[in-house]
């Protein structure tokens, strides 16, 4: 990766950090490497050597990257911790900040000046020292640095798997795992070196550090990046950094299809040209097709083309991606329609023409990557064939070698060298179809329900916030099976004086669709669900805040 | 109190919901609980539309958003002018 890093064109820009529309900077190769060097040297001043990990907590920008590159160049082992910010909960950051630290045993934690003083005592230095982060300089000359003598099965850096709830846990990846991952990806997605990648993603993510940073430094493409709070609070600027730019790729999670046309005022829409984008690769969340088809009609007429919208199925587990859909076609993702009764009672899919009635859609994060196995496992370990829902397990030559200093945790996750993602889904005609997480799975009745799809169904109804939904199984100990409860939140308060009606347009609409009755709906004002990153709604917090508001739910489960 | 305040506090009023509480520019909003997390992007936006300012949100602490005196103050300290 460093050599790739070494033998990129010095005047070649490689990240532009976007601030606002008048505040940009941008490194080239060259300015970068010597960036990095720098921090090396710094580094290097503070004890750092070979096989040591780094512990980096600064703010997305070009110095953290830059001294994520600097401890590699010594062969130490950089990781990437979230810095703390307005949204996040104090309370649960300081948690997973004292966890995370502990269990990375890392020679330096390198923070930046702004670190908040209050959270300092959360972090867990144990003989690690730390180190406040320096000014990356550009002045002077490259500077030769011995090479560290890493072979190729040396850990390269740590990324934490995404967890909502829980310490997230620190996935140790070889430079030999992370390089095989790279060849692949950009073989499928047709990398070259014109290419120009777009980036709200945080650093501390796989879909952020992989597809937005390592892959262009080791493929020598420019990327341009913004922080995800900007991005949160004027989604906008997306559509105006692909106009600027002329970006051609970007990965995003589904929500990001909906929630950049619902923010950005329908009159401004005609002001951007989104012609250049080749793939905009809907990734991390379950994908669902009309996410996707929300973007394209609102951005058709700024020249977006269908054939750019794409999905892929990845994790930090894996290095990335497991999956990509067939860029070259011409419609983007494959969307099949089942029947929705044989796929809750008999987990199975069995395809009925779009729009029958209680058909349900689902659509394709497309195919394996090379070199990338895929089993669909039932609970009992059974191996299941082509079209039956089970939980996906995977193998590849860019498998992690387990979860940092937790060989508990990674004994449960790899199995007969397989690796379980803990993800529903099934796999017909070479593609795979995620359909949710196997903790969420409701079985009610003995039929499987997936909240996901009782949610696309409350929020269709006109009175509820599209997206601020969530279903749960409470269990009901008089029928011995769980119940279905949602939450919903109404566009505007007043609506709640309707609550009565909505209430039962609702629970017809479920019962008509999906077969199943929902015991209780909670109608709530806005903004009560609680939300998770950029949006989504966080299923666990809003559990634990609906149980605690309503403790008679909590009293029969 | 500034009209500018009296703007920031109504907002504040309607993201809490409790019609009988009253706020000024010193109440405590986050350490008292009074709003969660969620609320401070929209009470982020709403302050960048009060002051015409831009505000890098990276450079805002929740302790930042405490009270609305200190929003206008951290407004002032990180925001920067829009075109």
């Amino acid at each position: 990766m460093v050599d790739a890093l070494l033998s990129a064109p010095s005047d070649r820009p490689f990240v532009t950090a976007w601030i606002d529309e008048d505040e940009q900077e941008t490194a080239t190769f060259g300015e970068f490497r010597r960036m990095a060097q720098t921090q090396a040297l710094l580094l290097k001043d503070n004890g750092v050597s070979v096989g040591d990990r780094v512990v980096l907590i600064m703010p997305q920008g070009i110095p953290l990257m830059a001294t994520f590159v600097g401890a590699m160049l010594l062969g130490a082992v950089p990781a990437i911790l979230a810095y703390p910010n307005f949204k996040v909960e104090p309370s649960k950051y300081r948690f997973g900040l004292a966890g995370v630290t502990a269990n990375l045993h890392a020679r330096v934690v390198v923070i930046d000046n702004e670190f908040p003083d209050d959270l300092l005592g959360h972090v867990s230095l144990g003989d690690a020292r730390l180190l406040r982060a320096a000014e990356a300089g550009v002045s002077g000359g490259e500077v030769d640095l011995p090479d560290p003598g890493n072979g190729p099965d040396s850990l390269a850096f740590i990324q934490h798997s995404a967890g909502t709830t829980g310490l997230q846990k620190g996935v140790a990846l070889t430079h030999a795992a992370v390089l095989r991952h790279l060849e692949h990806l950009s073989a499928v997605l047709s990398i070259d070196e014109r290419d120009i990648v777009y980036s709200w993603l945080p650093l501390y993510h796989d879909m952020g550090l992989i597809a937005c940073f390592i892959l262009p430094m080791v493929c020598h493409l420019h990327v341009v990046m913004q922080s995800p709070l900007d991005w949160v609070m004027h989604p906008d600027t997306m559509l105006q950094i692909f106009t600027d730019y002329k970006c051609s790729l970007a990965w995003l999670p589904n929500f990001t299809f909906q929630f950049v046309p619902r923010r950005t005022p329908k009159e401004r829409w005609s002001n951007f040209d989104m012609s250049s984008a080749r793939a905009l690769i809907n990734c991390s969340e379950p994908v669902r097709a009309s996410s996707m088809n929300e973007f394209c009609s609102a951005f058709a007429p700024c020249g977006l083309k269908q054939s750019a919208l794409q999905s892929s199925y990845a994790m930090a587990e894996n290095v990335f991606a497991v999956t990509q859909s067939g860029i070259h076609g011409k419609a983007g993702p494959e969307v099949i329609w089942a029947d929705g009764q044989r796929f809750r009672a008999e987990h199975f899919i069995a395809q009925v023409p779009e729009g029958s009635p209680g058909a349900i859609a689902f659509t394709s994060s497309g195919e394996l990557l090379p070199n990338n196995r895929m089993q669909i496992v039932s609970d009992s370990g059974e191996v299941l064939s082509g079209g039956y829902v089970g939980e996906i397990a995977i193998q590849s030559d860019s498998l992690f070698e387990g979860y940092y200093n937790r060989p508990d945790l990674t004994e449960r996750a790899i199995r007969d060298g397989w690796y379980y993602t803990g993800d529903l889904g099934f796999y017909l005609d070479d593609e795979l179809y995620v359909v949710g997480r196997k903790k969420d799975l409701l079985i009610i009745g003995g039929e499987n329900i997936y909240p996901q799809d009782i949610e696309e169904i409350v929020c269709s109804h006109a009175a509820i916030h599209d997206g601020r939904a969530i279903a749960l199984g409470v269990f009901n100990p008089d029928l011995g099976t769980e119940d279905i409860v949602v939450v919903a939140e109404v566009e505007k308060d007043e609506l709640l004086r309707q609550a009565d009606e909505i209430e039962r347009e609702i629970r017809s609409s479920v019962v008509a669709n999906m077969g199943v009755a929902v015991r209780t709906i909670f109608l709530k004002p806005p903004k009560w669900i609680v939300k998770s990153t950029a949006g989504k709604a966080a299923r666990s917090t809003t559990r634990e805040k609906l149980l605690k508001e309503h403790p008679e739910l909590a009293g029969e489960s | 109190m500034t009209p500018e305040a009296q703007q920031m506090i109504d907002q504040v009023a309607k993201l809490i919901r409790k019609p009988n509480l009253q706020i000024d520019e010193n109440t405590p909003l986050v350490s008292s609980g009074l709003i969660d997390s969620m609320a401070l992007v929209d009470l982020l936006i709403k302050l960048e539309d009060i002051t015409h300012l831009r505000i890098p949100a990276g450079k805002v602490q929740p302790k930042d958003m405490n009270t609305v005196a200190l929003m206008f103050a951290t407004a002032q300290r990180v925001g920067k002018p829009r075109k």
